[in-house]
C-alpha cells in the first residue's frame, strides 16, 4: 500500500471515532434557565462527584416543583472534570461560551476549581464551589464564592475544644494538598496560641492508605491528642491502623470526616473520635430532615458532609437566581449571590461577607459513641 | 478538489500546512462559536508539542521515557516562578523553561544513558515521580499543592494575547516550531543515526557513531521542547499545581504517540489531537466517556498496532511530499 | 520500656516489611508475566482489584473461611488473566514475522493495549460498584492485633508473610520442577526456539497468565482485607511499586523482585522516621535510580540479551 493510502486509512479511522462522538451530542433543551456544575464523575475522585450530583438533583427538583424562578424552571448542566485542571479549564470555557448559563457550581478540589476560576474571572461568571477551601480561592477574582467554612474558622474552634478537654500536646496528620495544609496550619497556630504544644505535623501524599509509619513516628512523643485533617476514606484507614498500633491518644478530626460511611468502614476503631461539624443529620430542623429522608429515599444511602455542602450550594445559587428573576444577567446573579445572608441550609445558616465573599457558619460538636454520631451539647 | 496537491512543490505544501494551522483551523474553531473550541485547541496544541518531543526520544531514538510529564512540569514551574517572582515576560520565560528542562534532562541523562530498554524506562519513571514529589513537597519554593496563582497572561511586544484566540496563536506557533525542529532532526542523517541506535546501538557504535552523545542530545532537545510546552501551559492557564504533572500525564503522552504511530511525526500530531479532542467531543455521552476513550485506544491498537500512521509510511510521506529528501525525490534526508 | 528509640525504630522496620510484602505479593505475578513476554502488563493492577472485589462479594454473600475465599479468588483471577491475554496480548502476537518481532512500535503497542484494557476495566468497575471505598464486614478484616512487648503486629502481617512464602516457594517449585515450569522457562528464554522444540507457546503463555493473574488476584483480596480498603482505583499505586521492584530486582528473578519490594517498603517506612512522609516516595524512587546507575541490570539480573 502506498503511504498516502495508509494515511487515508488512519484519518478515516480518526474521523469515524470523532463522528461517533459528535453524533452522540444531546439535543439542546429549550426554555429553562441554565446553571453549570463541574465535578469529577470519572477518575479516582468520582465518588464525590456522584454525591454532589445526587444532592443537587434533589434540591433542583424541589425548587422547580415549588415554581422555579417566577414559573421558569431551572436546569443544571453537569460536566465531568475528572478532577483534572486541564479538563476543568476547557469546561469553564464551554460554560462561559454558553450565554444561557448564568452561574456555575463546582469544582471539587480547590486546585481544579482555581484553574477553572481563572477562566470565570475573565468571562465574568459567578462560581460557587461547595468544597474549595484553599485560602486563595476567593482571591482569584470577585466572581468566586464558596459555602464551606475555611479552616481559619474551624481550626481555632476544635483547638479550643481540645484544650478544654485537657489535651496539652497534639500531633497533626494532614493530607498534602492545599486544604490539608491550611487545615493543619490554622489549627497549629490556634493550638499554640491557646497554650498547647504541637509535637509533630505530618503530611501524607494524596492516595496514601497506609498510615502505620506516620502513626509510629508521631506515637513516639505520646501526644495527648491527634488531629486528623483528611477525608473520611483516609480517616477510616488511619483510625483502624491507629487501633492496630495501639495508639492511645484522643482522636479529633476536621468536619470532612463526617460521613455515615466512616463508621461502616472503620467499625469499632472510630469510636471516641470527636469533630466539629456543620451538618448534623439528627438536627430536628425540618430542612435537614427533609434532605436526609429524601436523599435516603432516592439513593438508598445516608447523606454525608459533602452531599450536604452540594445541596446547600445549589440552594444558595437558586435563591440568588430567584431574587434576580428569569431575565437576570450574570453580573446581577453575582451581586445577588454576594448579598446572601443567613441562608437556612442543612449545614447551618450561611452568609457571605460582601467584601471577602467568605462564608460564616455555626459549628456543632460531634463524637462517635457506640457506632453512632452523637451531637454534644 | 480545486488544487491538485501532487503538483505543488514541497515548499508550497509546507506553507499550506502552516496556512491550515494558522488560518483554516482557527476559522473553523471560530465558526463553532465561543472560546471553548479555542481552549480545547490550546490544550491539544500543548499536547501536540509534548507528543512531538516525546516522539523524538521514544519513537526515533527508541528510549522509552515514562517521565515526560515531569519535564513538562519543570518547564511550567520555571516559567511560572520567573513570571510571578521576577516579572519576566513570556518571551524570556519561554526559553528559560526550555533551558531549565533541558539542563535537568542532561543531568538525568548523563548517568542513565547506559541503561537499556526497560531499565531506562523505569529510571525515567522514577525521575518523573521524583519531580512530582518535589513539586508537591518543596512548599517553600513551589508553594507545593497550593499551586502558583495569577501567572501573567501572554503579552509580546505590547501585543496583548491574553484571550483564548491569542493563546491559540501562541500555542500554535510553539507547536509549529517544535514540529519543524523535530521534522528537520528526524528526517535527516541525524535522524537516521538516531534510528540506527534504536535498532542496534552496538552496531551503530561500530560504524562510528557516538551513541551516548547522540542519546543525550536527543533527550535534551526533547526535554527542552517539553519545558517550553510547560511555559505555554503555565501562561495560558494562569494557575498551575502539581496535579497537572502526574505519572498519568506521562502515560497519556506516551499513549498519544503509540496511537499515532511510534516514530512517526505526523502520527504524533494526530494522536495528540485525537486523545485531547475525543474526550471533549464525547462529553455528550456523559459518564461513559472514559470507557469510550479506552475502547477507542484498544481498537486502534488492535487494528493498527503500528499506529494510525506508521513510521515507514510517515517517513515516506515526509520525503515525497514535504521535501525532506536532500536530493531530488529519492534521497535520504538533510545532511 | 528499656530503650524507647529502638522499640519505635523496630516498629518502623516492621511497618516497612509489611508494606514491602504487599508490594512483593503484587510483584511476584507481575514478574512472572513480564518474564515470558518481555512486555509490561499494565493491567496487572486491575487483576489485583478484580481479585479484591471478587473476594469481597464472596465474603459478603457467603462468608466462607479465608482459605476458601483465597482459592476461589485465585480461580477468578486465573479466568481474568486468560481473558486479558486473549483480549490484549494475543491479537498483537498475530504479527510473527521478524520485522514485527524486532519492531519497537509493536512492543509498545502491546504495552498500550494492556493499558487501554486497564482503563476500561477500571472505569467499568467504578460504574458498577461506585468509585468509593467498599464496606468490609469487620469480622473478615485481617487486623487482629498481636502484641510482642512494645511491638504490635496483626494477623494480616503473618498471613501476608505466609502467603508470600507459599507463593514464592510454590512458584519456584513449579518453574524448576514441573513440565509446565520448564516450558515457561523455555518460552521466556526464546519464543521461536521453544516453538522449534515442540512447545505449544500459546498454551504456555496462557498458563503463565493464569498463574500470574491468580497470584495477583489473591494479593488483591489479602491486601484489601489487611488495609481495610477496597475500591476500584486500588490497583494503581501497588502496581507501579511492583513494576519498580521487578526492574530493581533484574526482571528475570522473582526472588530478586521480592527482595527489592521489601527493600522499597522498609526504605519508605524508615524514611518517614527522618523526613516528612510526603518525601518518602522521593527516597524510594531515588533508591531505584541509584540502584540502576550502579547495577544497570538490576540487583539480581544477569547478562540478558540486549533487547
Amino acid at each position: 500500500m502506498r503511504p498516502e493510502f495508509k494515511i487515508l486509512k488512519g484519518f478515516a479511522f480518526a474521523a469515524a471515532a470523532l463522528a461517533c462522538g459528535l453524533s452522540a451530542k444531546p439535543a439542546a433543551a429549550a426554555d429553562p434557565l441554565l446553571l453549570g456544575y463541574q465535578m469529577p464523575l470519572s477518575g479516582d475522585r468520582s465518588q464525590y462527584g456522584e454525591m454532589f450530583r445526587n444532592a443537587a438533583e434533589i434540591k433542583l427538583k424541589a425548587f422547580n416543583a415549588a415554581g422555579g424562578v417566577d414559573g421558569t424552571p431551572v436546569q443544571i448542566v453537569y460536566e465531568d472534570s475528572k478532577n483534572d485542571p486541564k479538563e476543568a479549564i476547557a469546561i469553564a470555557q464551554k460554560f462561559s461560551d454558553n450565554p444561557r448559563i448564568l452561574g456555575v457550581l463546582g469544582d471539587f478540589s480547590s486546585t481544579v476549581a482555581m484553574a477553572a476560576g481563572e477562566v470565570y474571572a475573565k468571562s465574568g461568571v459567578a462560581q460557587l464551589s461547595q468544597t474549595a477551601s484553599h485560602p486563595d480561592y476567593t482571591k482569584v477574582s470577585k466572581w468566586q464564592f464558596r459555602n464551606i467554612t475555611t479552616q481559619a474558622y474551624e481550626g481555632p474552634f476544635t483547638s479550643k475544644w481540645m484544650r478544654e478537654s485537657g489535651a496539652k500536646t497534639v500531633a497533626i496528620i494532614a493530607i498534602q494538598n492545599d486544604w490539608g495544609i491550611s487545615a493543619a496550619e490554622e489549627f497549629a497556630k490556634a493550638f499554640a496560641a491557646q497554650g498547647g504544644k504541637v509535637t509533630a505535623t505530618e503530611y501524607f501524599n494524596p492516595g496514601t492508605r497506609d498510615f502505620r509509619s506516620i502513626l509510629t513516628k508521631i506515637g513516639r512523643a505520646k501526644p495527648d491528642a491527634i488531629y486528623l485533617c483528611m477525608f473520611y476514606e483516609e480517616g477510616a484507614s488511619a483510625l483502624q491502623q491507629a487501633k492496630q498500633l495501639n495508639v492511645k491518644s484522643a482522636m479529633f478530626s476536621t468536619s470532612s470526616l463526617y460521613s455515615p460511611k466512616l463508621i461502616e468502614l472503620g467499625g469499632d476503631s472510630v469510636n471516641g473520635l470527636r469533630m466539629a461539624s456543620t451538618f448534623v443529620p439528627e438536627n430536628p430542623a425540618p430542612e435537614v430532615q427533609t434532605f436526609v429522608s429524601e436523599y435516603k429515599a432516592a439513593y438508598n444511602d445516608a447523606p454525608n458532609m459533602f452531599a450536604a455542602q452540594a445541596y446547600d450550594a445549589v440552594g444558595i445559587m437558586l435563591d440568588a437566581l430567584k431574587a434576580v428573576g428569569p431575565k437576570a444577567t450574570r453580573a446581577q446573579l453575582r451581586d445577588a449571590l454576594a448579598k446572601t445572608n443567613n441562608y437556612p441550609g442543612v449545614t447551618g445558616k450561611t452568609s457571605f461577607d460582601p467584601e471577602t465573599r467568605e462564608p460564616a457558619k455555626e459549628l456543632a460538636k460531634m463524637e462517635v459513641k457506640g457506632g453512632k454520631f452523637v451531637v454534644l451539647p | 478538489m480545486v488544487v491538485n496537491v501532487s503538483n505543488l512543490s514541497p515548499r508550497l505544501r509546507q506553507l499550506g500546512l502552516v496556512a491550515v494551522l494558522f488560518g483554516a483551523i482557527p476559522a473553523g474553531l471560530a465558526l463553532m462559536g465561543g472560546g471553548y473550541p479555542f481552549q480545547v485547541g490550546i490544550t491539544a496544541l500543548i499536547f501536540v508539542t509534548l507528543a512531538v518531543s516525546l516522539n523524538l526520544v521514544t519513537g526515533t531514538a527508541g528510549l522509552l521515557s515514562l517521565g515526560h510529564a515531569g519535564f513538562f512540569g519543570v518547564g511550567a514551574y520555571a516559567a511560572a516562578l520567573a513570571a510571578t517572582k521576577l516579572h519576566w515576560p513570556f518571551l524570556l520565560t519561554l526559553p528559560l523553561a526550555g533551558i531549565v528542562a533541558a539542563a535537568l534532562g542532561v543531568i538525568v541523562a548523563l548517568p542513565t544513558m547506559r541503561l537499556i530498554s526497560i531499565y531506562f524506562a523505569v529510571a525515567t519513571l522514577g525521575v518523573g515521580e521524583m519531580i512530582h514529589v518535589s513539586l508537591l513537597n518543596w512548599v517553600s519554593f513551589t508553594r507545593g499543592p497550593m499551586g502558583i496563582r495569577s501567572i501573567p497572561p501572554i503579552e509580546i511586544l505590547g501585543l496583548d494575547l491574553s484571550g483564548v484566540i491569542g493563546g491559540y496563536y501562541v500555542a500554535a506557533t510553539v507547536a509549529a516550531l517544535a514540529i519543524f525542529a523535530v521534522h528537520r532532526l528526524t528526517h535527516s542523517y541525524y535522524g537516521n543515526a538516531l534510528r540506527s541506535l534504536r535498532e542496534d546501538d552496538q552496531c551503530s557504535a561500530a560504524m562510528g557513531l557516538n551513541p551516548v552523545r547522540l542519546k543525550i542530545e536527543a533527550f535534551a532537545v526533547s526535554c527542552a521542547i517539553a519545558g517550553m510546552a510547560g511555559a505555554v501551559y503555565a501562561h495560558t492557564a494562569s494557575f498551575i499545581s502539581p496535579d497537572s504533572f502526574r505519572f498519568e500525564e506521562s502515560i497519556l503522552i506516551l499513549a498519544m504517540i503509540v496511537v499515532g504511530g511510534l516514530g512517526s511525526l505526523p502520527g504524533a500530531v494526530i494522536g495528540a489531537v485525537l486523545l485531547i479532542v475525543l474526550p471533549e467531543v464525547l462529553r455528550g455521552i456523559g459518564d461513559f466517556r472514559m470507557i469510550a476513550v479506552g475502547v477507542f485506544m484498544f481498537l486502534s491498537i488492535l487494528f493498527l498496532p503500528k499506529g494510525l500512521l506508521g513510521e515507514a509510511s510517515a517517513i515516506g510521506l515526509a520525503r515525497r511530499q514535504l521535501g525532506a529528501a536532500w536530493r531530488g525525490d529519492i534521497g535520504a534526508g538533510w545532511k | 520500656m528499656p530503650d524507647i528509640f529502638d522499640a519505635y525504630f523496630a516498629q518502623q522496620v516492621i511497618n516497612g516489611i509489611s508494606l514491602g510484602l504487599v508490594y512483593a505479593l503484587v510483584a511476584i505475578g507481575f514478574t512472572l508475566i513480564f518474564g515470558i513476554l518481555n512486555v509490561v502488563n499494565f493491567a496487572h493492577g486491575e487483576i489485583y482489584t478484580v481479585g479484591a472485589f471478587a473476594g469481597l462479594l464472596l465474603i459478603v454473600g457467603a462468608a466462607p473461611p479465608l482459605l476458601a475465599v483465597v482459592l476461589l479468588v485465585m480461580a477468578v483471577g486465573a479466568a481474568a488473566g486468560v481473558g486479558l491475554e486473549r483480549l490484549a496480548f494475543r491479537p498483537i502476537r498475530r504479527f510473527s514475522d521478524e520485522a514485527s518481532l524486532k519492531s519497537r512500535a509493536m512492543r509498545e503497542a502491546t504495552l498500550l493495549s494492556s493499558l487501554a484494557v486497564s482503563i476500561v476495566a477500571r472505569e467499568v468497575m467504578a460504574h458498577v460498584f461506585g468509585g468509593e471505598m467498599r464496606i468490609i464486614p469487620q469480622a473478615a478484616l485481617l487486623q487482629d492485633v498481636i502484641t510482642l512487648g512494645p511491638l504490635t503486629l496483626t494477623n494480616g502481617n503473618l498471613i501476608i508473610f505466609g502467603a508470600s512464602v507459599v507463593m514464592l516457594g510454590g512458584l519456584q517449585f513449579m518453574l524448576y520442577r514441573t513440565r509446565v515450569g520448564l516450558s515457561i522457562r523455555a518460552v521466556s528464554n526464546n519464543v521461536l526456539g521453544a516453538r522449534h522444540v515442540g512447545i505449544d507457546t500459546n498454551r504456555t503463555i496462557v498458563a503463565t497468565f493464569a498463574i500470574g493473574s491468580s497470584l495477583g488476584a489473591a494479593a488483591g483480596i489479602l491486601v484489601g482485607l489487611y488495609d481495610g480498603n477496597i475500591y476500584p482505583y486500588m490497583g494503581f499505586a501497588p502496581g507501579i511499586k511492583a513494576f519498580v521492584a521487578m526492574v530493581m530486582g533484574g526482571l528475570s528473578s522473582i526472588p530478586g523482585a521480592v527482595i527489592c519490594a521489601l527493600l522499597l517498603g522498609v526504605s519508605e517506612s524508615v524514611a518517614t522516621d527522618f523526613l516528612s512522609s510526603g518525601w518518602k516516595d522521593l527516597i524510594a524512587y531515588g533508591l531505584l535510580v541509584v540502584t540502576l546507575i550502579f547495577f544497570p541490570q538490576g540487583l539480581f539480573g544477569h547478562g540478558r540479551e540486549r533487547v
